[in-house]
């Protein structure tokens, strides 16, 4: 079977999401022996090269995800969401009942903890946070979804594993959907 | 007592006059999924989860509402259920804000159970993440409206058990709410008793104690039907 390419791409999430795909401990040797990383938070910051499979973490809450996201929709063949953020929005989604403004203040202003004439963080080389947090596939064609808040170790390793290997993942088949 | 034939889902069954459709599948042990049904509660047909085919009746009806008849012929296991089921399903999570990580009920929750059973990776629907109220004005418990999927079950135990009527519900459509009294803080509620029916039967982390961190939360729903029972007892 010829060498498949992964990319993991982390976006408006917390890197749980990592962290359990890094979990699956010593069966990443499995999968390294059918895919190459060609793309990972854990391994570099180059753009996304075309590859077969993108596992994305994280919901698009800016136009810098925005475009990521397409980008990542362009270059890879299988794109996963990867966690509840990138399917549900999850936590990140929580600022969507309020006006961003509002969080904005509520969070470097008027917390309790803080000494209320705090700025915002506005460098430019931040990203700017849109009104709205989507879910991926709201913005582009998701093709598998891994949900979770993380999903556990072995159904990540479940779904890579089934698609490196050019069988169909089902989660519902295998009672592996879990939220939160 | 007289008895009724009918087939569900291709077997005959005898059952009882006056008893529901899912009266009828449960005592045969057949699964009708349900949110809005909890036993000892009267049915109100609103979670139209438990919804059936029947033969000559081009409308779905919903299992909890509608009585056995002699010679029904019912579905409640078809491509057609099994695709509303889950549009259904979908739906409660994209009308509030079910964040299942940082629910209290995260574990325990029917929501996500039936969000399970009906095989829910995704929403197919856009969240319309509406701004919600948390009620933590009561001493014991909190009514979170994010979480609230609009059974009534908190209603139905509160009248029909507790006999204090403290929840009811207002508005319309998008803007549904539960309300304590008349749309006022619960901790201010003159009807409350705080006995906590409301939190047990709530199938969701809509209602709970304040002593309880996220995902801890055990309710004992059950507990409603078996109160109703043993004030059916004869004793003498």
């Amino acid at each position: 079977m010829e060498r498949k390419k992964l990319a993991t791409i982390w976006l408006g999430g917390c890197s749980g999401c990592h962290m359990s795909f890094l979990d699956i401990d010593e069966r990443i040797l499995e999968l390294a022996s059918l895919a190459d990383i060609v793309k990972s938070p854990v391994v570099d910051g180059k753009s996304l090269p075309p590859c077969d499979i993108a596992l994305v973490e994280g919901s698009v809450t800016s136009d810098e995800h925005r475009e990521e996201l397409f980008h990542i929709r362009k270059q890879a063949r299988i794109l996963v969401s990867l966690g509840d953020c990138a399917i549900t929005t999850n936590i990140t989604g929580m600022r969507n009942y309020f006006r961003t403004a509002d969080v904005m203040r509520n969070a470097y202003q008027d917390a309790a903890s803080n000494d209320r004439v705090g700025n915002y963080p506005d460098d430019p080389q931040l990203l700017k946070l849109n009104d709205k947090v989507y879910p991926l596939h709201e913005l582009v064609k998701v093709d598998y979804m891994i949900p979770g808040c993380p999903p556990h170790a072995d159904t990540i390793f479940y779904v890579l594993s089934a698609l490196l290997q050019d069988r169909e993942p089902d989660l519902d088949r295998v009672k592996k959907i879990k939220y939160g | 007592m007289d008895t009724l034939k009918m087939q569900i889902d291709g077997q005959w069954l005898d059952v009882t006059p006056g008893m529901t459709i899912l009266d009828a599948c449960r005592t045969h042990g057949i699964h009708i999924p349900t949110l809005c049904h909890l036993d000892g509660l009267s049915d109100v047909g609103a979670c139209r989860l438990c919804l059936v085919e029947i033969d000559g009746n081009h409308k779905l009806q919903p299992a909890c509402t509608t009585k056995v008849a002699d010679q029904l012929v019912v579905h409640t296991d078809t491509e057609k259920l099994r695709n509303y089921r889950r549009i259904t399903t979908e739906l409660f999570f994209a009308e509030r804000n079910h964040v299942c990580a940082v629910c209290i009920a995260n574990g325990h929750c029917e929501l996500q159970q039936l969000g399970y059973s009906v095989g829910m990776d995704h929403v197919r629907y856009p969240y319309l993440f509406p701004e919600c109220n948390v009620d933590a004005s009561h001493e014991k418990f909190v009514m979170d409206h994010n979480r609230c999927i609009m059974c009534t079950r908190c209603v139905r135990a509160c009248a029909e058990v507790e006999g204090a009527f403290n929840w009811d519900v207002m508005n319309r459509g998008f803007n549904v709410r539960i309300i304590s009294d008349f749309n006022t803080p619960w901790g201010e509620s003159t009807t409350c008793t705080s006995c906590g029916k409301c939190m047990h039967a709530c199938p969701t982390g809509a209602i709970w104690p304040k002593e309880y961190a996220q995902g801890q939360l055990k309710k004992n729903p059950g507990m409603i039907g078996e109160l109703m029972e043993k004030r059916n007892m004869k004793l003498t």
